[in-house]
């Protein structure tokens, strides 16, 4: 582990000097943020009217009072905790943007710098050159959306109605930015490191790898139209694919990072 | 084929350089003795450990590898860039190796620039530091010297001769012939196939005949006549200057001095030609002479 945490600690050297890797990720999470309150905070107060006289939410209040979280909130708490709770799924993608761009240009920049080959030349293995670019960029990654998450709960808390944080807080949307956004970033990054491995800039390896917003997009609208419910079992279900995804990826990418084709193409 | 063929041995402390025409496999051949390609068939042995893939990584830590381009990164400091690589090789004392390093190729002040601010004379001694950090037993060079100025290959050399007075043992791979002369205790051409390995004094012997220059003060072809007469038959005369091929004869240099001597010639200097090693280069890749 410990040439791991060389790399990884050259890596994040590299990520400081490089800090506009972050732009991407910086955007999302203001998105993610701001989405939710300009809907139930802002507009409403613009507005002058409650979102529980619309009739659009009638079915967020339906749904919500069988929540135990939800059954002591007022009408109007209880669509601001559904609208906040709804939008947890746009977490998903900060850990995904983040990784992503990090994990494009980490292979890519030794790719460009011609460094890799005296990399390879050391001790280090496959494996754990492999490692210590998942690490490098799967960590900020989580940091981000550590961060993003302590900035939407403070603004709850600031802004939503009392007791909303609470209804927030809720296993299901912890379990969705802290589970199943690092198994979808974890994903996106290694889709990264495989395409990285074979291409020769880090654009042409994020517009691939993003691929894997599609399906966390999908969810989201999915769930908007009312398609379906991201229940306990369903969560369950996409965490065991991300996983058994991850498994096949990681295999692909120590396949597919063969020294000699690195060594021999990579001009 | 990158390579076929190719078997060599080195020995301990010796600088050995591999001589071949741009596409020949040198590159490949370092990369092959780094762990970095497997062969499709041979083995790389190291002190008698054939090179798998399971012994690849322990292995590679006994090899300095100087990569063609320095490959450093520009966004860490000298220092930093060989701290990481201290560390990738698991050096007990990352820190003390880095300061030893740079004192002994002359960069402490250099510590805290970028390479990006180096000159790449710099930028290479930094990349060779860098090989030579962990104290290899095999140092492998890829054209260390290309692109740098006289004055930077110079000092590259230096520390190049440094290494086998240190006894360790260098593969140096490189188009510069001057540099090899100097330098080098045996040599190896190739292009794909090994085509010959051997010091260059014994590569010289084999494909060109011992000759001896004669500067005189008078016209050198006015004494051919006599020397012919001793049975002397590949003479070729310049002006005041004669080259004389003694092979096949049982004449010596001081019996061919004798003799002009006794003939009234006055003799201003008498060497023993060397062909130079690019024409012993040029005849080993060529032996019909089609390219000179």
């Amino acid at each position: 582990m410990r040439r791991v945490w060389a790399l990884v600690g050259k890596e994040f050297a590299d990520q400081r000097q490089n800090l506009a890797l972050f732009l991407p990720v910086l955007i999302v999470g203001i998105v993610a943020i701001a989405m939710p309150v300009v809907v139930a905070i802002v507009i409403p107060a613009v507005a002058g009217e409650k979102l529980s006289d619309s009739s659009d939410f009638e079915v967020a209040l339906e749904l919500y009072r069988d929540q135990p979280g939800l059954r002591g909130l007022n009408p109007e708490a209880a669509v601001q905790a559904f609208i906040f709770q709804y939008f947890s799924l746009m977490f998903m993608l900060i850990p995904i943007t983040c990784a992503m761009s990090i994990a494009a240009y980490s292979i890519v920049g030794e790719k460009q710098a011609r460094s890799l080959e005296p990399l390879l030349a050391t001790p280090l293995t496959t494996m754990e050159l492999l490692g210590a670019k998942v690490l490098s960029s799967l960590l900020p990654a989580l940091l981000m959306t550590v961060a993003c998450m302590g900035i939407y709960m403070l603004t709850i808390l600031a802004f939503a109605q009392s007791g909303v944080i609470w209804a927030v807080l809720a296993p299901r949307t912890l379990a969705i930015v802290f589970v199943l956004g690092p198994l979808a970033g974890l994903a996106a990054l290694q889709m990264a490191v495989c395409v990285s491995s074979r291409v020769n800039d880090a654009r042409t390896a994020q517009q691939i790898g993003v691929t894997i917003i599609l399906p966390v997009v999908g969810l989201f609208i999915s769930q908007l139209m009312g398609a379906f419910r991201l229940t306990t079992p369903l969560m369950l279900v996409i965490a065991v694919v991300l996983v058994g995804l991850n498994a096949v990826l990681m295999a692909v990418a120590i396949r597919i990072f063969d020294r000699e084709t690195i060594l021999t193409r990579w001009k | 084929m990158a390579l076929d063929d190719v078997s060599f041995e080195l020995k301990s402390g010796e600088i050995f350089a591999l001589l071949g025409p741009n596409g020949a496999g040198k590159t490949t051949t370092l990369r092959v003795l780094a762990g970095l390609i497997a062969p499709s068939s041979g083995t790389v042995h190291l002190d008698g450990v054939p090179m798998t893939p399971a012994t690849s990584s322990q292995l590679r830590a006994h090899i300095g590898f100087l990569t063609e381009a320095p490959g450093l990164w520009d966004s860490l400091t000298v220092r930093q860039n060989l701290e990481v690589y201290a560390r990738l090789y698991d050096l007990d004392s990352p820190r003390k190796a880095v300061d030893e390093a740079l004192a002994l190729f002359e960069i402490p002040d250099r510590a805290k620039d970028r390479p990006a601010e180096l000159s790449k004379g710099l930028r290479q001694r930094v990349a060779l530091a860098r090989s030579l950090l962990h104290k290899p037993r095999l140092v492998l060079l890829d054209e260390p010297t290309a692109n740098l100025d006289p004055e930077s290959a110079r000092e590259v050399r230096e520390l190049v001769m440094g290494l086998r007075q240190q006894g360790r043992t260098v593969l140096l791979c490189t188009h510069n012939l001057d540099e090899v002369e100097r330098v080098a205790d045996r040599v190896a051409v190739l292009r794909t196939r090994l085509i010959a390995v051997g010091s260059p004094e014994a590569l010289r012997q084999r494909l060109f005949a011992p000759r001896v220059r004669v500067t005189l003060r008078q016209l050198a072809s006015t004494y051919e006549p006599l020397l012919r007469g001793a049975g002397l038959t590949d003479i070729r005369s310049d002006g005041t200057q004669m080259s004389v091929a003694l092979n096949g004869t049982p004449l010596t240099t001081p019996d061919l001095v004798r003799r002009l001597v006794q003939a009234g010639a006055d003799i201003e200097a008498v060497v023993q030609e060397e062909p130079p090693l690019e024409e012993v280069y040029l005849k080993l890749l060529h032996p019909e002479g089609g390219v000179q």
